[in-house]
């Protein structure tokens, strides 16, 4: 089906992210854990994940450690993006974003809404008996006469609900 | 803020299809809820007050 397809790679897209040269795990190792069960995952409840991010580093982003471990002034504006980067895999605005899955969730909830009412209906032409007699329009306004002419519930019920002198329910 | 534009660069499933899955699916439940409460013969047995005009039963 479509949707699964689309399903099972968004799930494997979201593990990785976007950031596929920063790739924490190295691709020989297929079976990495996919967050949330990886170490480098944070969210707003769990924030100082216990590895970085990145650990296999290239010579250029190990000189950028060595770097760090200087003083910060001496250290540019994208060089800390870039180490941020390094450290983790999202920064807060990214991870609390908000998403759509809502949509998806409630799309798919009442999809079985509907098809519960197509059982109903398969039910209702296979398993129903016959209507008995006594639900059949004519006979259901024959019972109701009589039970206005017994005077049935005649204080808050449903003769009181009928008007006699015009012979019509009352507004 | 630059890295807020991020997510919207690789749009995932539901920013694509969420809005016509839900769209679609609540249409189809509503529809075909509407027929089998009113078409198929369910008896409901709801109140006659207000709905059932009385018919003479002593022949």
């Amino acid at each position: 089906m479509l949707s699964r397809a689309a399903w099972s790679l968004m799930l494997r897209k979201g593990g990785r992210g976007r950031r596929e040269m920063h790739s924490p795990e190295a691709p020989a190792r297929g079976e990495g854990k996919m967050p949330p069960y990886a170490n480098w995952y944070a969210q707003r409840s769990y924030p100082m994940p216990e590895e970085p991010f990145c650990t296999e580093l290239s010579a250029e982003q190990q000189a950028l450690k060595e770097k760090e471990k200087g003083s910060w002034t001496q250290l540019s504006h994208a060089e800390k993006v870039a180490l941020y980067r390094l450290q983790y895999h999202q920064t807060f605005a990214e991870m609390n974003r908000r998403s759509n899955e809502w949509k998806t969730v409630m799309g798919c909830v009442f999809f079985f809404c509907g098809f519960t009412a197509l059982l109903i209906w398969w039910q209702r032409v296979y398993v129903y008996p016959p209507k008995p007699i006594t639900l059949t329009d004519e006979w259901k306004a024959q019972q109701l006469q009589r039970m206005l002419d017994m005077k049935v519930n005649p204080v808050h019920g449903l003769a009181s609900h009928w008007d006699y002198e015009k012979k019509e329910w009352k507004k | 803020m630059a890295r807020l534009s991020h997510q919207k660069c690789t749009p995932d499933f539901h920013d694509k299809y969420g809005n016509a899955v839900l769209a679609g699916r609540t249409t189809f439940c509503i529809a075909v809820w509407t027929y089998v409460a009113t078409q198929i013969g369910i008896e409901w047995t709801l109140s006659p007050v207000g709905r059932v005009i009385p018919k003479e039963w002593r022949d």
